[in-house]
Formats: C-alpha cells, sequence, structure tokens
C-alpha cells in the first residue's frame, strides 16, 4: 500500500512538468493575443522606456525556455512567482482565495451526500413509489438544468423576491452587504446548492441503480435466507456494495469542485480559485493562470489518490501494490 | 417416522407482462427427519420456485404463493408474519444457493457472514460466534480455518466457496438444509467432495436435506426418495430404487433412458426427450408432457392426471402408470 502511494506520488512529477509546459505554451507569442504589460496599465500609452523597464521587472525579456527553467527551479522553492496586476506574491493570493474554494466544495459535497445520496437510497428501497417518482423526475430535470440558470434563478428568488425575510443573506455573499447578522455558513447554502445541483441528480441516481441492482444479487437472497432483518439486509449487506459506484463518482467530483467552479463563483462573486483564475486569464496575468493551475492539479490529483486508497476500504477485492495473495 | 414438512397442493405464480406464469402448479410431498428427498427435473420445471416458496423467499408483487400449505413442525409457514418467518430461514431451515461465486457477499470475511446467522439466530456476540464460525469451517474440510474465516470470498476457489455456504447452512442445526443444485457450477471432481461432505454431516447432525438437481447421478448416490417435475407439476415420487428401477411415467422414463450408458452395447447415440419444456404461461392442456410423449394417447390431451397416491412408496401422474411397457432408444421417436 505504502508502495502504492509513493508510485502514485511520484508519477505526479511528470504531469506537473506536462502542464507547466503546456501552460508556458500559452504565454508563447502568437498563441493567445494580448499583452500582459499594456494589461497592467490599462491600455494606456506609455514610454518605451517605462515598458522595457515592466518587461524586464516582470521577467519577459528573457527567451521563453529560459523563463520556464527559472520558473521551475523557483517551483522546487513554492515559489509561484508575482502577479503583473496585483504585484503581490501568487501564494499569497492563493492561500487567500483557496480556503474559499475548499468550503465551497465541501459544502457542496455535503449537499450531494446528504441528498443526493439519500434520495438514491430512498427511491431504490422504495421503487415505483411516489418518492421514486418524484426522484426519478426531479432528477432528470435538475441534470439538464444549467448551473448558471439555477445560480441565477435562485438569486433572483431568495436574494431579491423574498428579500424581506431573508434579508439579503442570500445576495452577494461574503462581500454581501448586510449578512453581519447571520453566521458565515448561511451564506454557503445557495451557491452550494447551486454547484452541487447537476452532481447530486447524478448521486441519486447512481444510487439508485446500484442499489436496485446489488438488490437482485444473488448474495443479497443469501442474507435473506439466512434470517436477517430485510433492514440489516439493505443497509448491511447492499449498501456496502452499492456504495462502492457512488463514492467514486463523488470523490472525483470533488476532485473537480476543487479545481474552483468557474460558473458558481462568477455568478455568486465567491472569491475562490476559479474566479481568481478566471478574472486573471482575462488580464493575461500569467504568473496567477500557470500558479492557479499547479495548485489545482496538485489538489485534484491528492483528492484521486485519497478516493483510491479509500476504495481499498470498501471493497476488499481492490489491494494495491501486489499484496494480495 | 416423524415427518418435518409437509408441502400440499403447492401453487406459485407469477404474474408477467406476457400472462401468469405457473412455476410450480400443484406440488405435495413429505420429507422426514434424516432424509434426504431427491427433487429432480429440466430447467424450469419449478425445483427452485419450490425450494424457494418454502424459505417464504417468493418476491412480491409479481410472485405469489396462491394456494396449498407448506407446514413445518405443526406450524403453518404461509400463515407466519415477517419476524416468524426470519426465525425460520436460517435457524430451522437453510439453504445452500447454485452459485458460489456470486452466493457470498464479496465486501465481508467469510467468517463473519458465518457468524452473521449465530448472532442472530443464538444470541451469541462477535467473538463467540466467529470462533464458531472457525469451527464449521473445519467441519466443512477448510485447511487453516483460523486465517481463511479472516479473508473475502474473492480469497476462496469455488469449492472452498460452496464450503463456507454449507457451513453458513450448518451454522445454527437446521431441521431442514434445501441444497438448489448445490454442485452445479462446480468441476466434477470438487462435486464428488461436495456431495460426499454433504452426506457425512447429515449422518452427524441428522438433519433433512432437499437435494435440487437436474443430475439424476448426484440424486441416485444421494436421495432416499425422488420427486420428478416437469412443468412446475409433480409427474413421479417414490423411493429412490422405485422410481430409477421401476419408473411409470414416460417422462421419468426419458430422463433416464437419455442419459449415456456404458454398459448396453449400442452405438451410443444419445436419446433426448424431443421436444422442449412448454411454455409456464401456455401450459398445454391435459397432461403437461403429452405433446413430447410417444404414449400419449386422446385422454392425455384433455384430463389432467393426478398422481393417485402420495403417501404410498411410489405414484405416476400418468393416466397409464403401470401399464405403459416402455421401449429402449430412440426406436420410438419419429423425429
Amino acid at each position: 500500500m505504502l508502495k502504492y502511494i509513493l508510485r502514485r506520488i511520484l508519477q505526479m512529477i511528470p504531469v506537473f512538468i506536462g502542464v507547466t509546459i503546456l501552460l508556458f505554451i500559452l504565454k508563447a507569442p502568437g498563441i493567445l493575443p494580448g499583452d500582459p504589460i499594456r494589461m497592467i496599465t490599462g491600455e494606456k500609452e506609455i514610454s518605451p522606456v517605462l515598458y522595457q523597464t515592466l518587461i524586464e521587472e516582470n521577467g519577459l525579456d528573457k527567451p521563453l525556455v529560459q523563463q520556464y527553467f527559472i520558473y521551475l527551479g523557483k517551483l522546487t522553492q513554492g515559489d509561484l512567482g508575482k502577479s503583473y496586476q496585483k504585484d503581490r506574491p501568487v501564494t499569497e493570493l492563493f492561500a487567500n482565495t483557496y480556503p474559499n474554494t475548499i468550503r465551497l466544495a465541501l459544502a457542496a459535497i455535503v449537499v450531494e451526500i446528504l441528498i443526493g445520496v439519500g434520495a438514491g437510497i430512498i427511491s431504490a428501497i422504495k421503487q415505483y413509489s411516489f418518492w421514486d417518482v418524484l426522484v426519478t423526475l426531479s432528477t432528470s430535470i435538475l441534470v439538464s438544468v444549467p448551473v448558471f440558470w439555477l445560480g441565477m434563478v435562485l438569486q433572483v428568488i431568495f436574494g431579491i423576491e423574498m428579500k424581506k425575510w431573508t434579508v439579503g443573506a442570500f445576495y452577494l455573499p461574503i462581500s454581501g452587504m448586510s449578512g453581519d447578522q447571520f453566521p458565515a455558513w448561511v451564506h454557503l447554502i445557495l451557491p452550494a446548492v447551486t454547484l452541487a445541483s447537476v452532481s447530486t441528480a447524478y448521486a441519486a441516481r447512481i444510487m439508485r441503480s446500484q442499489l436496485l441492482e446489488v438488490m437482485g444479487q444473488d448474495y443479497i437472497r443469501t442474507a435473506t435466507a439466512k434470517g436477517l432483518r430485510h433492514r440489516s439486509v439493505v443497509f448491511k449487506h447492499a449498501l456496502k456494495n452499492a456504495l462502492i459506484p457512488v463514492v467514486t463518482f463523488i470523490g472525483l467530483d470533488l476532485g473537480a469542485m476543487m479545481s474552483g467552479a468557474i460558473l458558481t463563483e462568477t455568478i455568486f462573486n465567491w472569491p475562490g480559485v476559479g474566479l481568481e483564475i478566471y478574472l486573471a486569464i482575462g488580464q493575461r496575468d500569467w504568473p496567477i493562470v500557470i500558479g492557479g493551475v499547479i495548485i489545482v492539479v496538485f489538489a485534484v490529483m491528492i483528492i484521486n489518490l485519497l478516493v483510491d486508497i479509500s476504495y481499498a476500504f470498501l471493497d476488499p477485492r481492490i489491494r494495491y501494490g501486489g499484496a494480495a495473495e | 417416522m416423524e415427518t418435518l414438512l409437509s408441502v400440499k397442493d403447492l401453487k406459485t405464480y407469477f404474474t408477467t407482462r406476457d400472462g401468469i406464469v405457473k412455476a410450480v402448479d400443484g406440488v405435495s410431498f413429505d420429507l422426514h427427519r434424516n432424509e434426504t428427498l431427491g427433487v429432480v427435473g429440466e430447467s424450469g420445471s419449478g425445483k427452485s420456485v419450490t425450494a424457494m416458496s418454502i424459505m417464504r423467499l417468493i418476491q412480491g408483487p409479481q410472485g405469489k404463493i396462491e394456494a396449498g400449505s407448506i407446514t413445518f413442525r405443526d406450524q403453518d409457514v404461509l400463515a407466519m408474519d415477517e419476524e416468524e418467518v426470519r426465525h425460520l430461514r436460517g435457524d430451522r431451515i437453510a439453504m445452500i444457493f447454485q452459485d458460489p461465486m456470486t452466493s457470498l457477499n464479496p465486501v465481508f470475511r467469510v467468517g463473519d457472514q458465518i457468524a452473521e446467522s449465530l448472532i442472530i439466530h443464538k444470541g451469541m456476540n462477535k467473538k463467540e460466534s466467529f470462533a464458531r464460525a472457525i469451527e464449521l469451517l473445519e467441519l466443512v474440510g477448510i485447511p487453516k480455518p483460523e486465517s481463511r474465516a479472516r479473508d473475502y470470498p474473492h480469497q476462496f476457489s469455488g469449492g472452498m466457496r460452496q464450503r463456507a455456504m454449507i457451513a453458513m447452512a450448518l451454522a445454527c442445526d437446521p431441521d431442514i438444509l434445501i441444497a438448489d443444485e448445490p454442485t452445479t457450477a462446480l468441476d466434477v471432481t470438487i462435486q464428488a467432495q461436495i456431495l460426499e461432505l454433504m452426506m457425512e454431516l447429515q449422518r452427524r447432525t441428522g438433519s433433512a436435506i432437499i437435494m435440487i438437481t437436474h443430475d439424476l447421478g448426484v440424486v441416485a448416490d444421494m436421495a432416499d426418495r425422488v420427486l420428478v417435475m416437469y412443468a412446475g407439476r409433480p409427474v413421479e415420487f417414490g423411493t429412490a430404487d422405485e422410481v430409477f428401477y421401476k419408473p411409470q411415467h414416460p417422462y421419468t422414463w426419458g430422463l433416464l433412458d437419455s442419459l449415456p450408458r456404458h454398459d448396453i452395447d449400442e452405438k451410443g447415440d444419445l436419446c433426448p426427450i424431443q421436444g422442449q419444456p412448454p411454455s409456464l404461461i401456455n401450459v398445454p392442456t391435459g397432461c403437461a408432457f403429452n405433446p413430447r410423449c410417444p404414449y400419449a394417447k386422446d385422454r392425455c390431451r384433455t384430463e389432467v392426471p393426478q398422481i393417485r397416491d402420495i403417501e404410498g412408496k411410489h405414484g405416476a401422474a400418468c393416466h397409464f402408470a403401470g401399464d405403459l411397457d416402455f421401449f429402449r432408444g430412440c426406436a420410438g421417436v419419429t423425429s
């Protein structure tokens, strides 16, 4: 197991190199239009001398290959460079924004597990009942609702139409206007629900179909024939098997959310990495883009590794590192 | 002889889109202590559904026991509520299933799966039950049972899994062990071992066995009495010797005659029963076997034959039982 984890960590190195090369290619002239130096100055005319100083200050005068190796060298020391625009270290910027992304992702995962998995289980054990039809129908609708649309509709309903009752708690969170009388997690509700919406619907559907499939397995009949209560058959024998694909899905989804939810963060003005990177792309602020993507890639790989390790606990048939007999 | 189980005129039907499937249509038999009853028939003859009906494992709403009675030691099994049935299952009547590869839960340790029965029925705690599970694994011939009990099913071979299933079934010393094709999914050598094991354990524990199989060889080896089923109905019933040496029903005769034999000097051609088993939705009128029966007469097409005397030692559901002069080989078959 330890060997497996070590191997997986070593595998991250080539991934990092590949990702950084791809990102540096974006910087090459003629790939993406737009000059980062002109963006700093707000497209105002500046003297060639100042222009040259800014270029040199930001290390853009050297050939791209040399820039790349300088960057790699700094990266090994944990230095992701400085933002052109904000003139602050990229690590410091993301140290501020990343916790917001994690908070939002975890809140969304909680929604996904509680509502998605819960609805899936109810739907499966009460197959063809009113609840099952409700879950099946609402998840079909939910998977086809675009996230940005749902986010805006929720804002209109809870932030504007129902402002009297919600007192703006749901409107423009964090940077929000009058949220102080509410605990911080209240501001998480709408973005988390929006971010989780599609995945929750999928989680419910996967849970339902998996549980139904497992309930038809021979070993479930064995468990019933043993004299177990129906409850134990479902929640002990069936659920542990049915959960394996659901954990995969939710795990991968958590990885995706850790990379920042650009749509949700933009709609709710949520200061996470998604919004940060999105704004930086527009300004050709390469240190933020490259540094942000590196952080995100790292986070996704770590989460995927954790998900893979968690399989071994759920499914004994999976053993890593050739330890199986 | 003490009668443990009495099944009378059992009818289990399934409602499907195409119509009502009469999977079991009027099965009756008695089972005594220490006895092995062989239930023989082709796929779809209602053997397994009979077993599932006894365990009340028929899944509603599609499947339903429509009529008949199942009496276990003077208790009406069909009248029991879910809680009473639960105490019957695994404790008094245990079942071994056909495919050991899929009948064990892949995510729980084998020992724990065996111990589970003991926890629910015998009130043992985790430690006691696991220790007993190890003993049971030893009893069924698993080497190194202490470490094997901690293994997961995928670490067991097919034969070992079936042994584990038997250990699980025997955990609570059941009065009746229902074995639904326990050796079908196994190699021939392993089959013999498993059957040997079951017979030995029966000698030790004195439980009655219902052996469901399509393998006449297995029945000949193990069974004291035999019930032959066709299209959900019993067609012949009697002691194993009677049924094998003096079959009275053309279907039983056909089954025996279709076995490859090395003691008769023939070309060695197999003589299968012609035709296919009937659809259980549209069972032929009269005797269900009549379209395939080389001896069928007009009466067979209109009137359902009954086994006249199930208490006796031999009976067949054929209008002409006892009067037929069976021919050997494929001679009478027009193909």
